[in-house]
């Protein structure tokens, strides 16, 4: 049983409409998490994110395919049916979706009324749950006096506060600013390590998935394009559409913009090399003279991710064809290049 | 035009207009409570019926805004005449206070299902989805959920229909009912005594000034704001 996923899709696809409108939200994806780990899942607005993640806990029904959870096959179960497996699962979303009728105390006992818990027992763990998102003191305060950053982390306490298996994280720092997104992260990855929650997060912004995803799939027009352990979709991406979709959110692999700027000042041939050896490129770099071959950094950059860190540079490489290719070919021992099509 | 004038005498109109006053607090009374607990679960009806609602069913949400679409366009003096042989038949009478609030309870009931509809038209789905994610029931989200998060508005809602009640009360006259309107008529216009009307219209306006105050309070104590 504790090896068996806690969420498991078998060949699921999402249909909406009939006829000529048919939209496929999800189109067979097949994916399994693990107890205990975070799963990311990224892509562009419209690739099919949000249908992926409310299947998981049946706010959405796939037109094939199965999907279980928690060891229940929640695709086949009805709505009057589904309340009891829900509660062990929390939900995040993007844009909070506080009750503005309760104050943040009644936000976070919300959930565990439907439990049913007694009132004792609720105002304890409330209580807990403010202290553990670090909102003690708004406990009598209404959503509408509290900033972004706050309301969210009132709607992780309510997510978590029916101690739920799994966490889902529906866009849950989009509608926030750079500093409140690490909070918020923060916050999550805390519930991750400190209370061993299972967590799914969808997100089109890499930081997410870079800050505290374990495993990551790319999702492009209803279907999963790629997926891994993070650090080996990011520094080498297989197919093309993942690839610039890696390359746009890092900002590390020039889009054709940046390719027609950068040669309104360079000559040469334009090569990008990963840097998962930094020092080796280095040195192969250090002897670019001695090939006969300049060069120039064009563009570039290097991401951290929750273990490791990785980047990309591009370059520009002037000198005779054969130094040049010779160069090239010194490169690619040294970190893999790819060409630059212009 | 002398001829016509007389002096208000107190001894006579007072007790007369207590008596109108308290008929129309009677028929409004009434109306508004059992009109409103029937248009809130007409309201609701419509509105969880609706294509993506909580209880989602075409064909439900259709007749019932067929019925809705069907009795609120007729005006009111017209309804009470053609409610007669159901007013007869539930009432037992076809005139009279209780008669008026049997046509008022009808006007009023599908007055709020629109009015309630509209309310919960405005919620955010979010925090229905939020609900619906941690395992809330139905009804509990009917009752926990969706009442409250739009109790401000519908706070507002309802004044505007007891406001509108108070309106319909004033025709009660036409079928042997009581109240304010019956009293400017009968006792003002009819007689030629235009102060008497006046006093109407004056009681009439603090009446319903009054229950909008009340309204509004209450609307914003809910809504915070």
């Amino acid at each position: 049983m504790s090896t068996a996923p806690l969420i498991e899709f078998n060949n699921v696809s999402r249909t909406f409409g009939t006829g000529d409108k048919t939209v496929t939200a999800v189109e067979d994806v097949s994916l399994s998490v693990d107890r205990g780990e975070v799963y990311g899942v990224i892509g562009f607005s419209g690739a099919g994110k949000s249908t992926l993640i409310r299947l998981i806990n049946g706010l959405e029904r796939p037109t094939a395919g199965s999907v279980h959870v928690l060891g229940q096959e929640i695709s086949a179960m009805r709505e009057g049916q589904l309340t009891k497996v829900r509660s062990r699962i929390g939900m995040v979303f993007q844009q909070f979706n506080l009750f503005h009728s309760r104050n943040v105390a009644g936000n976070v006992a919300y959930p565990l009324k439907v439990a049913g818990w007694k009132k004792a027992e609720r105002e304890a763990r409330v209580e807990e749950l403010l202290e553990f998102v670090g909102l003690t003191a708004k406990a009598a305060q209404y959503p509408e006096q509290l900033s972004g950053g706050q309301k969210q982390r009132v709607g992780i306490a309510r997510a978590l506060a029916a101690k739920p298996d799994i966490l889902l994280a529906d866009e849950s720092t989009s509608a926030l600013d750079p500093n409140t997104t690490g909070e918020v992260l923060r916050l999550l990855r805390r519930a991750n390590e400190e209370l061993g929650i299972t967590i799914v997060a969808i997100t089109h912004e890499m930081e997410v998935i870079r800050s505290i995803a374990d495993r990551v799939a790319v999702m492009d027009q209803g279907r999963i394009v790629e997926s891994g352990l993070v650090y080996d979709v990011f520094s080498s991406p297989r197919e093309t559409k993942d690839a610039s979709f890696v390359g746009a959110a890092l900002k590390n692999r020039p889009t054709a913009e940046d390719v027609q700027r950068i040669r309104g000042h360079a000559s040469g041939r334009l090569v990008v090399i990963s840097l998962q050896n930094a020092a080796a490129v280095s040195a192969v770099l250090g002897e670019a003279a001695s090939h006969g071959v300049s060069f120039e950094i064009v563009h570039g950059g290097m991401n951290t991710t929750k273990n490791a860190s990785y980047g990309l540079l591009t370059l520009a490489l002037d000198g005779d064809s054969h130094s040049v290719e010779a160069f090239v070919a010194a490169l690619d021992s040294a970190g893999e290049v790819q060409e630059v099509h212009e | 035009m002398i001829d016509t004038y007389r002096a208000l005498d107190w001894s006579y109109y007072g007790p007369e207009l207590l008596e109108a006053i308290f008929d129309t607090i009677y028929m409004v009374a009434w109306a508004f409570l059992l009109g409103g607990l029937l248009g809130l679960a007409i309201g609701l009806t419509l509105y969880t019926t609706r294509e993506g609602g909580l209880l989602s069913n075409k064909s439900a949400c259709m007749a019932m805004n067929f019925i809705v679409n069907l009795i609120r366009p007729i005006p009111f003096v017209i309804l009470i005449a053609a409610l007669q042989p159901v007013t007869i038949f539930v009432i037992g009478s076809g005139i009279g206070n209780d008669a008026v609030i049997f046509v008022m309870i009808w006007a009023s009931t599908f007055a709020i299902a629109r009015i309630v509809e509209q309310n919960l038209v405005s919620i955010d789905p979010g925090v229905i989805e939020a609900a619906r994610a941690m395992g809330a029931s139905r009804l509990r989200i009917i009752l926990t959920v969706l009442l409250p998060e739009a109790l401000g508005p519908l706070i507002l809602g309802y004044t505007f229909v007891i406001i509108a009640l108070t309106d319909m009360s004033a025709l009660a006259g036409i079928i042997g009912g009581g109240g304010i309107g019956n009293f400017a008529i009968v006792e003002g216009y009819n007689r030629f005594n235009p102060e008497v009307t006046w006093l109407a219209v004056i009681v009439v306006i603090l009446f319903v000034q009054s229950l909008q105050l009340v309204g509004n309070w209450a609307a914003r104590k809910v809504m915070r704001r």
